[in-house]
């Protein structure tokens, strides 16, 4: 299957679904409603998109959402296939995608840590890197890593010091 | 049931700062719990702090041993959103600079490997030989271990006659060293029973657990990014995608074997004829991308490496995320590698896999 045949694909699939679609040579990029993005990630992976690459999350703080990003990939077409999905940054809760595929689990660990988002699903979403942490998931926008590492090794001046060359 | 929990890692040797609890019952492995962060530095959210031409300087530190290709993903990912244009030297010294990257990783990882199987010698033999590409960084950048090489429009310096004169002689030395690991170390009596037929994985797991590069390649997916997606001046050079169907620890092993002697090739053929022309389109330091986001891959040593760049339209981008090859290799694969395997196969999995921790935890 072509990279424009996808789009003709999915929206026979699901009509309306797809928005902002862009294909490039390499890949095809769209975005999806909340509600179809599961139902649209398994039939990607049904049409041989077999390699989760990654997933990441982006925070759009102005617009109070975050956004996830499933890269796919296609051993056999050799073609990958980007789906964007908002979802709202109060009740930031999305479905696992760990039941189609495997390496998910640990893409989803990874952001629940450091963006906050729950995944319905997953079986173990227990801190990855993080020891104790117990501020504001640190990757959002809304945490200032330069005032937390002042506040946190440089906030006692008596005990460090501040050395003015 | 009765367990013992035992320790691997996170002391450098044996695991490079990677921590795993295994539980044991006798010898067999009954599972393995991965505990990584020891080398989390929180690059993705540091760049956010950062333009580009600093960032550049924070992207060799995600892999230490595989450190350009770092740097060629991210800048090639803010030339796409930039719509750049690269000066043709500069994709071939780019090109030259990421195979012989490759080298030092896999050289680095024969050393690791050797050490994995009690095998001290190769360690001290490889990492030795490792230091001939060094001295060609330095030469070309400064930097031996670090280059800090590419820059957004090309790269930082252009090649010399001495840098060509070096290389040559250092392909010429690894020819006949590749020889050498051969007859002491990849035909070793010892290396081959303790590596084959341990943890075997087939094409289909191995795709859905998200292996990549030649641990993906040993189990007969011919998946290499230079090939099918190229970038840089991959076009221009002919070149064979290394494969094998056992899916073992061996066949992982052969495989980047054969690399070094396909990455040897190819920088021979771009270093022949390297055009003229401007190495970097001079930018300014505080250089603004347009608004927009690009996904860039390429295929570094230890596998996929992508970047997704977010620019907001300021010369700082919004958000970078780093795919590293590692993050599958020793978070999922090595684990359900690990279960049903002895003790002592342990080691020989983790290296075989040829993760690093550095851009696993990033």
């Amino acid at each position: 299957m072509m990279i424009d045949k996808i789009e003709s694909h999915l929206n026979a699939k699901f009509p309306d679904a797809l928005s902002n679609v862009a294909a490039g040579d390499r890949h095809v990029i769209f975005a999806v409603e909340q509600k179809e993005s599961y139902p649209v990630l398994g039939e990607l992976k049904s049409i041989g998109f077999d390699h989760l690459s990654d997933v990441t999350a982006v925070d759009y703080i102005d617009q109070q959402e975050f956004e996830l990003i499933y890269h796919l990939r296609s051993h056999q077409q050799r073609i990958r296939a980007l789906m964007k999905v908002r979802i709202p940054r109060q009740s930031p809760v999305a479905s696992s995608v760990t039941a189609l595929w495997g390496g998910a689990q640990m893409h989803e660990r990874e952001i629940h840590e450091l963006f906050g988002i729950d995944f319905l699903g997953n079986p173990d979403l227990s801190e990855l890197f993080l020891e104790d942490w117990e501020e504001i998931p640190p990757f959002r926008k809304d945490f200032d890593t330069r005032k937390y590492v002042k506040e946190e090794y440089y906030g006692d001046e008596e005990q460090y010091p501040v050395v003015k060359g | 049931m009765s367990f013992l929990t035992i320790p691997f890692g996170p002391q450098h040797p044996a695991a490079g700062h990677f921590h795993a609890l295994i539980k044991v019952d006798g010898e067999t492995v009954l599972g393995l719990d991965p505990y990584p962060g020891y080398l989390h530095r929180g690059f993705e959210k540091l760049m956010e702090y950062r333009v580009h031409t600093q960032n550049c300087m924070l992207l060799d530190r995600i892999c230490i041993l595989d450190p350009l290709s770092n740097e060629a993903g991210y800048v090639n990912a803010v030339e796409e959103i930039g719509r750049l244009e690269v000066p043709v030297r500069a994709k071939y010294i780019r090109t030259i600079m990421l195979e012989l990257g490759r080298i030092l990783s896999h050289i680095s990882w024969i050393g690791e490997m050797g050490m994995a199987l009690g095998f001290d010698s190769a360690c001290r033999i490889a990492w030795g030989d490792r230091e001939r590409i060094i001295r060609l960084n330095e030469i070309i950048s400064g930097g031996r271990i670090y280059p800090v090489l590419f820059c957004v429009g090309g790269v930082r310096r252009d090649i010399s006659p001495e840098f060509v004169d070096k290389s040559y002689e250092a392909l010429d030395y690894l020819e006949r060293q590749l020889e050498f690991y051969d007859s002491f170390f990849f035909k070793n009596e010892t290396f081959i029973m303790r590596t084959k037929g341990v943890g075997k994985l087939g094409a289909s797991e191995a795709v859905d657990l998200g292996v990549t590069g030649p641990n993906l390649r040993a189990c007969g997916v011919d998946y290499d990014i230079r090939q099918d997606e190229p970038y840089e001046a991959y076009p221009e050079v002919n070149f064979k995608v290394v494969t094998r169907e056992e899916g073992d620890a061996y066949a992982r092993c052969l495989c980047r074997r054969g690399e070094i002697a396909e990455s040897i090739s190819i920088v021979r053929q771009l270093l022949k004829d390297v055009p003229g022309g401007p190495h970097r389109v001079q930018l300014d330091p505080m250089y603004k991308t347009p608004e927009g986001e690009s996904h860039f891959c390429v295929e570094a040593a230890r596998g996929e490496l992508c970047f997704h760049v977010v620019s907001d339209g300021s010369p700082i981008p919004y958000r970078v995320k780093v795919r590293g090859p590692s993050f599958s290799h020793s978070l999922v694969a090595f684990p359900y590698l690990a279960e049903g395997s002895t003790i002592a196969d342990i080691p020989v999995i983790y290296w075989s896999l040829a993760p690093c921790p550095a851009d696993m935890d990033r």
